[in-house]
């Protein structure tokens, strides 16, 4: 999934094989997709792209924000007519902020006191943290 | 609710389409992930209303004239003319006025209102300023069909 050096950011569009198999998941069994008219729905979806953020961008602005927030594109959603969309998107929304809440919560029990060590462990490798440290610092000063 | 889908549209891929636009700057974590779903919902709306045309024409391929026809005929799709401006029209003439269309419902997922008749707009924009590319602004409760 290596980014290769683009020539232009300009000719940003979304990647033709994973459009193809969304394509292909949400057509019906007895209608085929022709191949430019793959290609007109990338357009599309491109330009869907660059409609949501724009608008998301105004709301945001509008409150003096400088970063688009979830809020801005659900908002942009309402007033463009997506309103339909709302619902799911929504949901979305909630796992998202579920997952964040866990990766924290993860973050936080690396800390000591979730290590598992007993504190004598942790006193030796504090010991030995610092006679490390201190090493280091006499090499620095030569 | 559709959530069958086993692709995912690349959300960094997603956060750089947005950047392009040069009044986009932060971004946060969350928004393009929003965003995906969001267009698979699109992808997803704009797929089902073409095939519509697709069996109404007899045909067992997705066309672009089909694509063309739906974007045509739905206000939320307004932001999508210029995209298919080029492609051929969908009675094969320019202009065709004489097409008879499903009427654009202003509802969001349908389109179930058949059976009125009006002259669909030849290339040109419709009436009403809809002339949106990417400010589509409260599509919602415009009709912009011309009805005889």
């Amino acid at each position: 999934m290596s980014d290769t050096e683009r020539g232009n950011d300009d000719d940003l569009s979304l990647p033709k094989a994973t459009v193809q198999k969304l394509i292909n998941e949400m057509m019906p069994d007895d209608i085929a997709c022709a191949k430019d008219t793959r290609d007109l729905l990338i357009e599309c979806c491109v330009e869907f792209i660059h409609l949501l953020a724009s608008e998301a961008n105004e709301i945001c602005e509008k409150e003096t924000k400088k970063t688009i927030a979830a809020e801005h594109v659900i908002t942009a959603l309402k007033a463009l007519g997506f309103d339909g969309y709302l619902p799911e998107v929504e949901v979305v929304l909630q796992d998202h902020k579920t997952q964040q809440k866990v990766k924290d919560k993860d973050k936080r029990s690396g800390r000591l006191e979730f290590s598992g060590k007993s504190e004598e462990e942790l006193l030796l490798e504090q010991t030995r943290l610092f006679a490390e440290a201190k090493e280091r610092q006499q090499t620095q000063q030569h | 609710m559709r959530k069958k889908y086993k692709t995912k549209f690349p959300v960094a891929r997603i956060k750089k389409i947005m950047q392009m636009d040069e009044d986009v700057g932060k971004v946060a974590q969350a928004t393009p992930i929003l965003i995906s779903k969001a267009l698979e919902l699109f992808m997803q709306s704009l797929i089902d209303e073409a095939c519509m045309e697709t069996r109404a024409k007899n045909a067992k391929r997705l066309t672009a004239a089909h694509l063309k026809k739906t974007i045509l005929d739905k206000d939320q799709f307004d932001f999508l003319r210029d995209i298919v401006e080029n492609v051929a029209d969908p009675q094969g003439a320019s202009g065709g006025a004489d097409e008879n269309s499903v009427s654009s419902d202003t509802k969001m997922e349908e389109d179930d209102d058949a059976g009125e008749s009006s002259s669909a707009p030849p290339k040109t924009r419709a009436p009403k300023g809809e002339g949106k590319r990417r400010k589509a602004r409260n599509a919602v409760k415009e009709e912009d069909e011309d009805y005889d």
